[in-house]
């Protein structure tokens, strides 16, 4: 039986369009609309989720506002991905966030990007390539509880990290938008990133 | 109220903070804003599509009305009228993604057309797709690519004008070394000025 996972998305173009994405549309996805969450029927919809991708670039006021039911989804024992550009320092507890300029230029200049991965064996890796994360980052998480680092930069932040201690369930959390490139036809990584979060969600491994 | 208001997502605009003329508007307050103070109302990329469909007639009549509205974006889910759905392009070199101006603008009066094809060497930030059906009085200003697919366009509508760019924002190239900075203050500068006399 497959995974029942959910999309809160924001009404962006990338987000329509992504939601609209065949390959996307495979996992059987439920859109939930941001907005949408004031109403009862919207919110009610939650409940039945075993997993949420909480799409990046989501008006952080209204995140704010529903963080609750939203994080209930992982109270619950299921998982959430939280993406980039949500202010998610504001309503996750025990992090902060750190701005860092996008660097959209490593690779022509031939500089290192400063991506690292890290636990090479958690299953993410098994859905998401290496080279699907080296792209650019909006700033850097600093986790206060003990979390799994995924993705570090050389100044010690973290880009991708699971956290298993501060819900029943766990939290994928990045400050990377693969939403906002996949669904602007840009950026081939953002894309595989996306997939592999979406084939990792509905797969659920350990 | 200023004269200028960008529409936002909850967090603050560049462009606001260094422009006095200019005021941010978080989207969700747009129901209960008077817009007849304002003459010009600018649309990002970020801007939530599915909520500003529900107000067409809102910012119809604020253009009909001499207003100037600017979108920036792949338009989803049109919210005015002569806005049609972007169509992304399949791209395969550089050639695909050149920008060819077709008609002069003062918005784009000194921007190199190779400063918007290129940004530090790499093609593709400014357009990567086209409006197909253009209203029948549009000026289309640049177009993408060997079939110059209407990329940018601007048409009268009522009293005002609907300026459209099937990308990025445009003042998010204000920073730029290359001419293409220059489209921020002409922006404003042709939002803030009189409309053309009709024909």
């Amino acid at each position: 039986m497959k995974r029942r996972i959910g999309m809160l998305h924001g009404g962006a173009s990338y987000h329509v369009n992504t939601l609209t994405d065949p390959t996307v549309l495979e996992h059987d996805i439920t859109s939930l609309y941001l907005p949408g969450l004031v109403d009862n029927s919207t919110r009610s919809q939650l409940a039945d989720l075993e997993a949420l991708l909480i799409c990046d670039r989501l008006h952080p006021g209204l995140l704010r506002e529903h963080a609750g039911a939203l994080l209930g989804v992982a109270d619950r024992g299921g998982t959430i991905v939280v993406l980039g550009e949500v202010e998610a320092h504001t309503w996750l507890s025990d992090v902060d966030f750190s701005p860092r300029p996008t660097n959209f230029w490593w690779w022509l200049t031939g500089e290192s990007p400063g991506i690292r991965r890290h636990n090479a064996d958690h299953s993410i890796w098994h859905y998401v390539g290496p080279e699907d994360v080296v792209w650019h980052y909006h700033g850097i998480l600093l986790p206060a509880r003990d979390v799994t680092p995924l993705v570090s930069t050389d100044d010690g932040g973290l880009v991708l990290y699971e956290d298993r201690s501060s819900t029943a369930g766990r939290l994928l959390v990045s400050t990377m938008d693969p939403v906002h490139h996949h669904g602007s036809n840009f950026m081939p990584a953002a894309t595989r990133f996306l997939y592999g979060l979406l084939r990792w969600l509905a797969a659920d491994p350990e | 109220m200023a004269p200028v208001l960008v529409l936002t997502m909850g967090t603050p605009s560049a462009l606001a903070a260094q422009h006095d003329l200019v005021a941010d508007l978080d989207l969700y307050e747009l129901p209960q804003t008077e817009l007849k103070q304002a003459r010009g109302l600018l649309v990002g990329p970020h801007v939530d599509q599915v909520f500003l469909s529900q107000y067409e007639t809102k910012l119809d009549r604020f253009v009909h009305g001499g207003g100037r509205l600017v979108v920036c974006a792949q338009v989803a889910l049109p919210f005015a009228t002569g806005l049609t759905r972007f169509i992304p392009l399949t791209y395969r070199s550089v050639c695909d993604l050149t920008v060819h101006r077709l008609a002069a603008h003062p918005v784009w009066r000194g921007v190199a057309p190779e400063d918007l094809t290129f940004r530090r060497g790499v093609a593709g930030f400014y357009g990567r797709g086209f409006y197909p059906d253009p209203p029948r009085c549009a000026q289309v200003v640049h177009g993408l690519g060997p079939r110059r697919l209407p990329l940018d366009l601007v048409y009268p509508l009522g009293d005002g004008e609907v300026l459209l760019h099937g990308g990025n924002d445009l003042w998010g190239y204000a920073d730029d070394d290359t001419t293409a900075a220059r489209m921020t203050p002409q922006l404003l500068a042709w939002v803030l000025s009189e409309p053309p006399e009709k024909a």
